[in-house]
């Protein structure tokens, strides 16, 4: 199938090389893009439902066979709906805001690997380049509260653009513990360098279980998720920086903010977890085989934590939020950083092996 | 070649800035205009809003937006390092030490003069 | 090698035209964004360099975290635009003066020689160690350059210092909740119960 496209755009495009790669990276590039929106269309559905569950109720159930048609409903309606431009907002901005919160969400993925060299860009510096990405998605929160020229959505972008920065921090210095460890900044790489003979065992989660934890809730509250969302706070400021926005603008900001928890889920899969090998032993098996779905499987448990977590806990007061993150996250992230180093440095712990 | 493998980047950057653009544009064609003068002001739970939003913040906001820009170029150095002090050994082990221990004197003095406290 | 160069023009021509926008548009806020533009596409030129590394530290620390500050401060501050620009053109000799003595000053560090020799492609340092970029940059900064190392971790430690001495202002007279405490409180704190002397039809009797 693969073979097939790709020997078609080479065919049509025989002439010009350089236009069938741009082609042929633009079909990959929709091939990521695709599953990724219905992905975040078919999460919001599954948030409903599990939170129903875990309430006690039953969630959506009228639209198609077990609710599955809800989504598409929800996209349609919110495209049908009016774009408002309040008065006294800045037109171009005020539009540009979801844009600029979108591409970095998604752009992220570029160098996200499903697999064995199944990576859209296999770059040295994959790492680096996600933090920068990650670092980009401020601008549409500051953006969206300051062109609404509305008092909730500029108190809502304050506290969210700070809580954002602080948590960066702390997921920064989490993942230089992985750089220790792997000895290189290229995603797939650094799964490799999780390989062993005794399966889950050999994962950097129990070398750095403080950096996974760390990171992936820094990765909540820098997605602005429950119970760090006072960002959002509907009971204290209606929604934050987006409560001007509705319809497809809002929809745009959705879309970035469910790529953004899924992307945060895959990346915790592949940085502590494993990413594609297997949890058993490489002995017993067909189990013990690496690949795709248990990346997926993964990530779906992570995926699953976000929406358990947003049942689970009541919100955090926003000093509180403030003070894990500075207080709490940075300074055990800084001493694992050495003892990461230490571990490295006296040959502890086999990597690659 | 550098460059070959970035290119997929810089699509994948303008094509998801489209896909956003897009939904809007899409938004905008689908959607009704009916505007008027309640519905487009701005939301403050039904009062009228009395003066403009922009106002001035707390400094403390500034304070968090400069540590950051410290913390982060920390990081920056952090990553090159992490590559390579196992080839190199304990004198990067060493250096690295001295770093975050001046960056920590800063760390502590910072949070004893509350500057980390929200009230 | 064309599309390279194609794509350096590019990036160029974006680079100056935002930089341009930077020092022109009236809007502060928009003038911001333009300087990300700016320093994104400078990223983009330094890829094109094979500056790995740098290029992306140069978004993830000036895009992602300087202009945030600087988006920070140019909407907070209302900064009115009329005022600012009004000296505009009596500065305007001063500052091509300036600029003038600059670009002199970096031609004469440079060299004129240097921009007109045309360095082969892969003669980067990395490539020719055959390291990653960033990689070798670490090799080169945690063995020759310990020192300046060193130095810049006090110097942001002095930053750290400045930044509160100048920012942190305790207001004396605000008054402000202490939550945790107002959770903590028991009942025994707040609430006296008194024996009081019963009055009435009893006391009468």
């Amino acid at each position: 199938m693969v073979e097939v496209v790709k020997g078609a755009i080479d065919a049509i495009f025989a002439g010009l090389p350089m236009v069938a790669v741009v082609v042929w990276t633009l079909v990959k590039i929709i091939a990521i893009t695709v599953p990724l929106i219905v992905a975040v269309a078919f999460y919001t559905l599954a948030e409903r439902k599990v939170i129903g569950w875990m309430q006690v109720r039953r969630g959506p159930v009228y639209i198609g066979p077990l609710a599955l048609l809800q989504p598409f409903a929800d996209t349609f309606k919110m495209l049908f709906k009016e774009l408002i431009l309040p008065t006294n907002a800045s037109r171009f901005l005020y539009f540009l805001a979801p844009v600029l919160s979108l591409a970095p969400a998604f752009a992220a993925w570029a160098v996200v690997p499903f697999g064995e060299g199944m990576a859209l860009a296999d770059v040295n510096a994959g790492l680096l380049y996600l933090l920068a990405m990650t670092s980009m998605g401020v601008y549409g929160v500051i953006l969206a509260g300051w062109a609404s020229n509305s008092k909730y959505a500029f108190l809502g972008a304050m506290r969210s653009a700070a809580q954002v920065v602080s948590y960066e921090i702390a997921l920064g210095f989490a993942l230089v513990g992985v750089l220790a460890m792997s000895g290189t900044l290229n995603l797939g790489a650094i799964v490799d360098a999780q390989k062993g003979d005794a399966g889950l065992l050999e994962w950097f989660w129990l070398p750095l279980l403080p950096l996974f934890l760390i990171y992936f809730i820094s990765g909540v509250a820098e997605t602005n998720r429950a119970p760090f969302d006072v960002a959002e706070g509907e009971s204290e400021i209606v929604a934050g920086f987006h409560v001007e926005y509705g319809g497809a603008a809002f929809a745009v900001f959705f879309l970035a903010e469910y790529a953004n928890m899924i992307l945060i889920s895959f990346l915790t899969t592949i940085m502590f977890m494993g990413g594609w090998l297997s949890p058993f032993p490489a002995s017993w098996g067909l189990l013990g085989e690496p690949g795709p779905w248990w990346l997926f499987g993964k990530a779906a448990f992570f995926m699953f934590c976000f929406l358990w977590f947003r049942a689970t806990f009541p919100r955090y007061r926003y000093d509180q939020i403030m003070r894990l993150g500075w207080k709490v996250f940075i300074p055990i992230t800084i001493v694992w950083i050495l003892v990461a180093a230490l571990i490295v440095h006296a040959d502890l712990v086999q990597v690659g092996a | 070649m550098i460059l070959s493998e970035y290119l997929p980047i810089l699509l994948f950057l303008a094509v998801s800035t489209v896909i956003g653009a897009a939904l809007l544009g899409l938004g905008a064609l689908l959607g009704p205009r009916r505007g008027g003068a309640e519905k487009l002001s701005p939301y403050e739970c039904g009062f009228e809003a009395f003066e403009d939003a922009r106002m001035k913040f707390d400094v403390r906001y500034y304070l968090v937006a400069i540590l950051f820009i410290i913390f982060d170029l920390e990081i920056a150095f952090l990553f090159p390092w992490a590559l390579v002090f196992d080839d190199i050994g304990a004198p990067a082990l060493a250096a690295m030490a001295v770093f975050l221990g001046i960056l920590v004197i800063g760390f502590v003095y910072e949070w004893k003069k509350g500057a980390l406290e929200w009230e | 090698m064309t599309t390279e160069l194609a794509l350096f023009y590019a990036f160029a021509a974006v680079t100056v035209g935002a930089a341009l926008g930077v020092i022109t548009v009236k809007n502060t806020v928009h003038a911001a964004l333009l300087l990300v533009l700016t320093f994104f596409s400078c990223a983009c030129l330094w890829l094109l360099l094979r500056a790995e590394f740098l290029a992306i530290v140069l978004v993830l620390v000036y895009v992602g975290a300087v202009m945030v500050l600087f988006l920070f401060v140019v909407m907070m501050l209302d900064i009115k635009t009329d005022s600012l620009r009004e000296g505009f053109a009596r500065y305007l000799p001063v500052a091509a003066v300036v600029a003038g003595i600059m670009l002199a000053q970096m031609l004469a560090l440079i060299g004129w020689n240097a921009m007109l020799q045309v360095p082969a492609p892969e003669s980067d340092g990395a490539t020719l160690a055959g390291v990653g970029n960033t990689e070798w940059l670490g090799r080169a900064l945690f063995t020759d350059y310990i020192l300046p190392f060193e130095v810049a971790a006090v110097i942001l430690t002095v930053a750290i210092v400045a930044a509160i001495a100048l920012t942190l202002r305790r207001r004396p007279g605000v008054r402000h909740q202490d939550p945790s405490r107002q959770v903590l409180v028991r009942k025994e704190d707040r609430l006296r119960v008194v024996k009081v002397a019963t009055e009435g039809k009893e006391a009468g009797k």
